[in-house]
């Protein structure tokens, strides 16, 4: 029995999840930083999680491989919004008429992407558990009861 | 494009398969391979749990699950120490 592959399988899962909490609390995180001093407003940032095997031809052949080979990976990149100005004329970093150029972060996204994250990364975790509570049992097999 | 998969079912049979040949190499030798291994995955385990008292572990699920590993490693080897002893008292209540 190769519970590792199922244990793999779970980890695959929760590194996604936590790549996207950790996205998530950098686009808070940079809500309100303005432009640095090389002039680079904060892009927000998404994950986009992909199978391992993408395209159509390696998934179909993906079917009769093992289910290890499946797994989610995810990668960052940046999403093109527009800023958002907040006038703030106290500001070094305002420009002549007193608005402050900052990372256009919608909150409500940033939030719900969070709280799907910490969900999915708990059914990863309970996943995990179930795959190990049935190692346990196979090795329960003929012990005394 | 293969459609190879569906040559996998393969159809039942009930006849014995001719692949079950003994394994060559003692018991003894399976079973010092088998702690070898455990003992790998409890360095490993260990390694990780030093890391993350370091402050310098990526990820802490991966400790988590390379702890689970060892552990039911552990255990496997346990429950195969538990019916070997069981054999041999048996073996050795055998009245002559």
């Amino acid at each position: 029995m190769d519970y590792r592959s199922a244990f793999a399988i779970s980890a695959a899962g929760m590194g996604v999840e936590k790549l996207r909490l950790d996205v998530t609390a950098l686009n808070i995180a940079n809500m309100n930083s303005p432009k640095g001093p090389d002039g680079e407003l904060f892009k927000p940032l998404r994950v986009v999680s992909k199978l391992a095997a993408a395209d159509f031809s390696s998934q179909f052949s993906a079917l009769s491989a093992p289910l290890s080979a499946m797994v989610p990976s995810g990668h960052v990149e940046a999403m093109n919004v527009a800023p958002r100005f907040v006038q703030d004329p106290g500001n070094p970093a305002a420009d002549e008429q007193g608005r402050v150029q900052l990372p256009g972060v919608n909150h409500l996204n940033e939030m719900v992407n969070m709280m799907s994250a910490l969900r999915a990364y708990e059914a990863n975790v309970v996943a995990l558990n179930a795959a190990k509570t049935m190692a346990q049992r196979a090795l329960d097999i003929g012990g005394g009861a | 494009m293969s459609i190879e998969a569906i040559g996998a079912i393969a159809p039942i049979s009930l006849e014995p398969s001719t692949a079950a040949v003994a394994p060559n190499g003692s018991f003894a030798a399976w079973f010092d391979n088998q702690m070898s291994t455990v003992n790998q995955q409890l360095a490993v385990a260990d390694a990780g749990m030093q890391k993350l008292a370091l402050g310098d572990a990526s990820n802490l699920h991966q400790v988590m699950i390379q702890m689970e590993e060892a552990k039911l490693s552990v255990q496997l080897v346990l429950q195969v120490r538990n019916r070997l002893l069981e054999a041999y008292q048996d073996v050795m209540r055998m009245q002559m």
